[in-house]
């Protein structure tokens, strides 16, 4: 577990402890007949156990950026390496199986399923692994836990404030102990209260459970959270 | 008011939704529209040819022509009666052929007519089209145009047996301005009579009065004598009869199945409509917010629903004028023969159905239309 | 929880859609039961019918009799067990002309040994032998027309006229053994009728129905039935009762068509409608289908997902169908229609395996209706999906 508090330059970490690597990464958008070129030649490198924000102004690329990390995009050129797998060279459903067994999500606006209560929704992903019935019901219980919502467990989304709907997907994404967890924007519609009490339990995560996290964020506040902030600026690292 | 450009454009940004729904109203249109115009060639067929100032005399007690039978002197007592035009008397023997039918198994009945030549002094319409009329005392028969050709050797040319070793010959086919005698074969009496061992005997004594009012003095005269067992009815009033059953089935067919369809195709309406209710929330509440009232709203909304059915509604009547070209035969279950019916697009068929349409529109959409009008302006500022 | 359970979650996402759905397929399964039944309830009549009996009639036309020395000479064939002869009567009872049944005038000796599918208990046969005037009719037509035994009847032709009326005296009632019996058939001795005709019209007969000991072999037995008829005056045509039937069929086979098409055309209509909900669901949720397909949820499972709900409504839509169809159809319009119609619809029930057929219908076609929206969302990338805020 790396417990480093100080932010340290992304090119200091030992590059053999890396969980994620892209290298040349190009993304090329065409929308109208017209090529935006999003992310250009980019390379990065991200510690396991390491928890990184990504700050960038609109249409930096950050969330593209990100998607690719998380596997639900594929870059036009460069490899992507997580864990030791190149998921760039990976199929759509091949892509979708990975990303439930390896990335937890985090979204801006939470994205429950509102026809599922509380421990529904975090058992949700397991229904993908072969873990027995009685033991999902047990690991979703023990997440809820984790982020303090053990008494709101059979409430529906509807009837959670936003942070703790919030609270709610964190412990989804983290109940089948995936080994990188994609945040995007967490606090982006949340009230500044809400928001620390998110943090707060993201910085648990990643001190306590040694969970390595990557943050898109525009929230300063919340960048200073992490332990590394990467800055991007059209389709550059800085 | 809302203007309509708005609820037309509405329907077209949601394509598929509009399209599925407007493909729904028109089938419900279709099936209903060609059942109307089933309908209306039954009446066609029937009601055409058919005269208030003729009277149709048969025994009493009969259903119809085939079952009555009258002795032939009959028809002297029938020209002398009072409103009786004395050289318009036609006794006629009408029997069922089983006849094998193109293209479908088994055997099927067609109505043979014996007449004289005063059968057609009595109906002026029947044509001859091609060929000829048959001659008096020969094996020759016409046949209707519109069962030409749909039984074996029903044929211009052909000849088919009315009993061992006695075959006739078509010599002609005849029209009759569309009504039910074109589904008929028609034969010298005498031949007939000789072919079935009916001499001596009539089936019915048509007769054509001297005005339509003179019928009820006649039918009094006629049915006045109990010991013949006459009864006189005015042709209009007989074929009416030889209809109704058939008439009614189709009816109550056609209408049982409308009336299902349409509770289906207003609930695809209301779902439809519910749903650009919903999507349109926030458009609502801005056009709430702008001014227009409650009403003008609901209105709007009944506007476009009404427009979605109509189209449908016009898509299915436009496609059912097709059937135009669709002959339906069957057994008119009177007299338990073939006929054959067109489908009549009348004007009233086409206004009956787009009316039916823009009532399936008008209450499919009724209460989306007003959860619309119950929307608050507060929704436009909402996400 | 399970992926099925979830998926059937969905369908109350928008429960007042869904309750609309389900009415709008229920209405359509009811239809299509309704009008599958109308077919079956005048097919069934065909396929009903004795096999080992074979009808023999004039020729050409069956309004013409046949002498009623045919009969003796059907009767000695070998191949025949038994024959009887009728004649149609034609009857209607004055007082009530617009009630239409059949009445038939039948060999007395061997017209319910032939007819052996009318149930008349043996005792009430032979009362009614020694009866004259006696006749024995169907249950549903003596309740509608309130005819007890011992009661007087009279009734009207316009083929038989005689002096004076005919009189009639119920001797008892038959039940029906098969599905294709009209039960609404009033029927009385031929010698009855042979006895107060005019010479010139006596001793011919309508029919003969003969029964035969190989039914396999009923249509050959109708052959050999016309052959030996061949060189007479009046030739015939025999058919067994099955072939008979059909040939009626044929002849309203156009309004038969109709109604198949008809059957179909309204399992169309609810296919666009499901289709149409499906649709719109689908398009409301896509956002959620994106997060799925993030957590990990194939293309497959997001499929399953809208079809499992497409087919959950199909199921209850299906089952309500039948829930309503049968009370409607089988005990309100079905005894109307025995009733009123018995000689059309003798037999006015559904089929069993139809409402398994509409059942299943239900189903495939909520899940094919609901392909289209399903494979949609399924493309749909991930990344897009996500953006899609309904």
């Amino acid at each position: 577990m790396d417990t480093a508090t100080e932010k340290a330059p992304a090119s200091h970490r030992d590059k053999a402890e890396a969980l994620v690597s892209l290298r040349g990464i190009v993304k090329i958008y065409e929308r109208g007949g017209e090529q935006l070129k999003i992310l250009d030649g980019l390379d990065l490198e991200i510690a396991k156990g390491s928890y990184e924000a990504l700050m960038g102004p609109s249409g930096s690329g950050k969330s593209t950026l990100l998607n690719l990390i998380a596997g639900l995009d594929r870059p036009t050129a460069g490899s992507i390496d997580i864990g030791g797998k190149r998921i760039d060279q990976l199929n759509e459903s091949q892509l979708a199986r990975w990303r439930a067994d390896t990335i937890g999500f985090i979204f801006q606006s939470y994205n429950l399923m509102p026809v599922l209560t509380a421990v529904e929704n975090v058992e949700l992903p397991l229904l993908l692994t072969k873990v027995p019935s009685s033991e999902r019901r047990q690991r979703a219980q023990t997440a809820l836990r984790v982020v303090g919502l053990e008494d709101r467990m059979d409430h529906f989304p509807r009837q959670l404030s936003g942070g703790q709907e919030q609270r709610v997907a964190i412990a989804r994404a983290i109940v089948n102990d995936p080994a990188l967890i994609v945040a995007d924007e967490p606090t982006g519609d949340l009230d500044r209260k809400s928001a620390d009490d998110i943090l707060g339990i993201l910085e648990q995560l990643n001190r306590e459970l040694g969970k390595t996290i990557v943050m898109v964020t525009h929230d300063p506040a919340a960048a200073e959270r992490a332990k590394v902030i990467r800055r991007l600026d059209k389709g550059q690292l800085k | 008011m809302i203007p309509l450009k708005y609820n037309v454009r509405s329907l077209t940004v949601r394509k598929a939704t509009t399209f599925a729904t407007g493909f729904g109203i028109a089938l419900v249109v279709f099936v209903l529209s060609a059942s109307l115009m089933l309908a209306a060639g039954i009446k066609k067929t029937f009601a055409s040819g058919a005269r208030e100032d003729v009277a149709v005399v048969m025994r009493k007690g009969s259903d119809n022509e085939m079952s009555s039978s009258l002795e032939n002197a009959n028809v002297s007592l029938v020209s002398a009666a009072p409103g009786a035009k004395k050289d318009t008397v036609s006794g006629e023997i009408v029997m069922v052929l089983a006849m094998e039918k193109v293209g479908a198994p088994g055997v099927t009945n067609v109505q043979l007519r014996g007449v004289t030549d005063a059968a057609q002094r009595i109906r002026p319409e029947v044509k001859v089209v091609e060929g000829r009329l048959p001659q008096p005392g020969r094996d020759e028969v016409m046949v209707g145009q519109r069962i030409h050709r749909r039984f074996a050797n029903v044929e211009l040319g052909k000849s088919f047996e009315l009993r061992k070793n006695r075959p006739v010959t078509v010599v002609g086919v005849f029209t009759s301005e569309g009504s039910s005698t074109e589904s008929e074969i028609w034969c010298d009496l005498d031949v007939l009579r000789g072919s079935f061992a009916r001499e001596g005997s009539v089936s019915s004594i048509r007769v054509k009065l001297d005005s339509a009012a003179a019928f009820d003095g006649f039918k009094a005269a006629m049915e006045g004598d109990k010991q013949y067992g006459f009864m006189a009815l005015r042709e209009t009033e007989y074929v009416k009869k030889q209809s109704e059953d058939t008439a009614a089935f189709i009816g109550i067919i056609g209408t049982l199945i409308s009336v299902f369809f349409a509770i289906g195709a207003m609930i695809g309406a209301m779902i439809t409509m519910y749903a650009a209710v919903a999507n349109r929330q926030r458009e609502i509440g801005t056009l709430r917010a702008l001014g227009f009232s409650r009403r003008s709203i609901l209105l709007s909304f009944l506007v476009e629903s009404t427009t979605l059915a109509l189209f449908g509604g016009l898509l299915g009547a436009a496609a059912s004028m097709a059937m135009k070209f669709v002959r339906f035969s069957m057994m008119n279950f009177a007299s338990w023969s073939e006929v054959v019916f067109s489908f009549e697009p009348t004007p009233s068929v086409i206004l009956t159905s787009l009316t039916f349409a823009a009532a399936m529109g008008l209450f499919g959409g009724f209460f989306p239309a007003l959860r619309a009008a119950r929307v608050s302006p507060i929704q436009a500022m909402r996400g | 929880m399970t992926l099925v359970g979830l998926a059937a979650r969905n369908v109350l996402r928008n429960k007042f859609r869904a309750a609309l759905t389900v009415a709008g397929v229920a209405v359509a399964i009811i239809t299509f039961l309704l009008l599958r039944t109308v077919l079956w309830a005048w097919t069934a009549a065909a396929d009903y019918a004795a096999k080992d009996r074979v009808v023999t009639r004039h020729k050409v036309t069956f309004i013409m009799t046949l002498p009623l020395s045919y009969a003796q000479s059907v009767r000695s064939l070998p191949q025949v067990k038994a024959s009887t002869f009728c004649n149609w009567f034609g009857g209607k009872d004055p007082k009530h002309d617009k009630e239409f049944f059949g009445s038939l005038a039948c060999d007395t000796e061997t017209g319910f040994t032939v007819y052996d599918d009318m149930v008349v208990p043996p005792d009430v046969l032979d009362q009614w032998k020694h009866d004259a005037q006696g006749a024995i009719v169907g249950d549903v037509i003596a309740k509608k027309m309130n005819w007890k035994v011992g009661d007087r009847v009279t009734l009207q032709t316009g083929i038989y006229p005689k002096e004076g009326d005919w009189e009639f005296r119920i001797s008892g009632i038959y039940q029906a053994k098969s599905k294709a019996v009209d039960r609404s058939t009033f029927i009385f001795h031929w010698k009855y009728l042979n006895d107060n005709l005019p010479a010139n019209r006596k001793d011919q007969i309508g029919w003969i129905v003969s029964r035969v000991h190989d039914p396999s072999q009923a249509a050959g037995v109708g052959v050999a039935i016309d052959k030996v008829f061949d060189e007479k005056e009046i030739q015939t045509l025999s058919q067994d009762e099955r072939a008979f039937n059909a040939s009626f069929l044929a002849s309203i086979s156009a309004v038969l068509t109709a109604i198949n098409i008809i059957s179909v055309v309204i399992l169309v209509i609810m296919a666009l409608v499901l289709g149409n909900t499906i649709a719109m669901g689908v398009r409301e949720r896509t956002n959620e289908y994106g997060v799925l397909k993030a957590l990990g949820f194939s293309n497959k499972h997001v499929v399953m997902f809208i079809v499992v709900e497409a087919i959950v409504i199909g199921v209850a839509g299906g089952l309500l169908g039948l829930a309503i169809g049968y009370p409607f159809i089988e005990g309100g319009l079905g005894r109307f229609l025995e009733e009123n119609m018995g000689s059309f619809f003798p037999y006015f029930k559904i089929d069993p395996r139809m409402s398994v057929l509409a059942m299943f219908l239900a189903v495939a076609l909520a899940a094919a209706a609901s392909v289209i929206p399903a494979i949609s969302a399924a493309r749909l990338k991930t990344v897009d999906a996500l953006k899609r805020i309904a």
